[in-house]
């Protein structure tokens, strides 16, 4: 493993366990607990006591002294958020190494290998909906996977202890918009990090977009995903993160009626066949957005089309009657 | 005999010149982009036409403040000054005039002369027009341009998109309104006439 390898994988560790690859993007800290797990009490009382908040208490068996230690934020986990996840129902110990059932943790269970989502997702009809295989297949076609020789993994973005499928609620509102996109913005806007991935990563900190008209609107309304990854008919959202250059930067892409931010964003609520409301890409209102030129009122344009066709037949009776009497009208003068 | 009067100073002239190109180039660049594609560009491409759109609507704001100014402080502004009492007498005799008397051969109930620039059916067109779409096409047009300054929400709608349309709404306004006046224009002395008295300033009496 060269350096550079070297670099990635210690730095994705560390995003992977740091407060800000810990920050649960699919759901909010404050929201009430949908799901009570059996394995919750279990769970709280040899895990979570410790590793559910920041401060832990231990006490030397030997001396009976009672210390308060900071957790390592890297280990914190949210319990509010991870019973809202969809592995709320899993025990600690279903996925981590059976050796932190005691405390102090032994060595070997440190060494623990690390899951990702085919290791138990892959080739499993229950999931096939899902299509984990195209999206790994994607994924291993991304610039991420590509670039970063494989370091780069699926928690990079999906932290499985908070995961929560964004686009199976409904991918574009504005919420879940600005979820998605801190998600690409823990890194690509943060100097500190990009700047220690590789010696271009800074020029990867937040591109101005300086192309798009009223950038802030652009940014609020579509995820960066919409624009950076390759479009996809098969899985719900797109994985596959092309390069900067190959990024969607044609207007027309988006603003036509057939945008492809209808097999991007809109995806799930257009596959949902929602009542489009007599708008062209009526789904688009669920975001509370606009596009010009990707949906508009059928009935204005419809109306404003006929009265402008009226007007001009008018004008055109009106010319033929016009013609018609000229020489009565000549005669008469 | 016909008679010939001094109607349109060159200020009215040079405006109306450039209200009609900005006007032209607005209509065409927002149907470019409402009817946007990416394939067969309607007649400028998406990208091209938000600019040309932007740059028009600017111009056209500021050959309107001209216009203002011009109906403000010239003898221009008192033909559009509507007398309510008897108007829609005066409506319904224009419009019975363009859909029957003309044909036969009834003298014009209003004809234009000296101090009539306007009969009463283009006088309440044109001042609905100057007075009121025009400045409404304005404010929703410099509101998208700015777009942070529209209300998110009214009514459970996008504020964006309810101006857009209304701006849309009042686009095709203009738009009637355009071929309207263009036609109407050609049923003076003789189908030029008038467009010879914007260019050169003399208009023939009907």
């Amino acid at each position: 493993m060269d350096l550079n390898k070297l670099t990635f994988s210690f730095l994705f560790s560390v995003l992977l366990i740091s407060p800000a690859g810990a920050i649960p993007l699919q759901a909010d800290p404050g929201e009430e607990t949908k799901h009570i797990s059996l394995y919750a009490a279990d769970n709280e009382k040899n895990c979570l006591v410790c590793h559910g908040k920041l401060l832990y208490t231990i006490t030397d068996t030997v001396t009976g002294v009672t210390m308060k230690r900071l957790m390592s934020e890297q280990n914190v986990i949210n319990p509010d958020v991870f019973y809202n996840s969809v592995h709320w129902s899993f025990n600690c110990l279903d996925c981590h190494a059976e050796g932190f059932k005691s405390f102090p943790h032994p060595l070997e269970a440190r060494f623990e290998s690390g899951w990702n989502c085919l290791d138990c997702h892959g080739n499993d009809p229950n999931y096939a909906q899902y299509k984990f295989e195209e999206i790994d297949a994607e994924f291993k076609r991304s610039i991420h996977y590509t670039a970063t020789e494989g370091v780069f993994t699926c928690w990079n973005c999906h932290n499985a202890h908070y995961y929560n499928p964004l686009a199976r609620q409904d991918s574009s509102s504005r919420d879940q918009i600005y979820k998605s996109n801190a998600m690409c913005l823990r890194c690509h806007g943060n100097p500190d990090i990009m700047g220690m991935i590789s010696d271009k990563g800074l020029d990867k900190v937040l591109p101005k977009h300086e192309w798009l008209p009223n950038v802030d609107r652009h940014l609020e309304a579509v995820r960066c995903l919409d624009c950076h990854t390759r479009m996809t008919d098969s899985v719900l959202v797109a994985h596959e993160i092309v390069p900067a250059d190959s990024a969607v930067k044609n207007c027309t892409d988006c603003h036509n009626k057939n945008s492809i931010l209808m097999g991007t964003l809109y995806k799930y609520a257009s596959k949902e066949n929602r009542d489009e409301k007599g708008f062209v890409n009526g789904v688009i209102f669920n975001n509370d957005s606009y596009v010009i030129g990707a949906n508009h009122s059928k009935f204005i344009s419809l109306t404003g089309i006929l009265i402008i066709g009226m007007t001009l037949a008018f004008a055109l009776v009106h010319i033929i009657f016009r013609i018609i009497i000229r020489p009565i009208k000549r005669y008469h003068e | 005999m016909s008679k010939n009067f001094y109607h349109y100073p060159v200020w009215v002239r040079l405006w109306h010149l450039m209200n009609a190109i900005l006007c032209l180039t607005l209509v065409v660049t927002g149907f470019s982009m409402l009817y946007s594609n990416p394939d067969n560009a309607l007649v400028v491409g998406f990208k091209r036409a938000v600019s040309i759109h932007n740059v028009s609507g600017i111009l056209l704001t500021m050959s309107y403040t001209l216009f203002l100014f011009g109906n403000l402080f010239t003898s221009n502004g008192r033909h559009y000054l509507i007398t309510a009492k008897g108007m829609g007498k005066r409506l319904w005799q224009q419009g019975y005039y363009y859909v029957y008397g003309y044909f036969k051969g009834q003298k014009a109930p209003y004809p234009i002369d000296a101090d009539r620039k306007f009969n009463p059916l283009q006088q309440v067109s044109y001042v609905g027009v100057m007075y009121l779409i025009l400045p409404m096409l304005f404010i929703t047009g410099w509101a998208m341009m700015f777009p942070e300054f529209i209300l998110k929400k009214f009514l459970r709608f996008s504020g964006i998109f309810l101006t857009d349309q209304f701006h849309v709404i009042l686009g095709f306004l203009v738009v009637i309104f355009l071929f309207v006046h263009l036609y109407v224009s050609t049923m003076g002395k003789s189908p030029v006439s008038n467009f010879r008295s914007i260019v050169t300033g003399w208009q023939e009496s009907h």
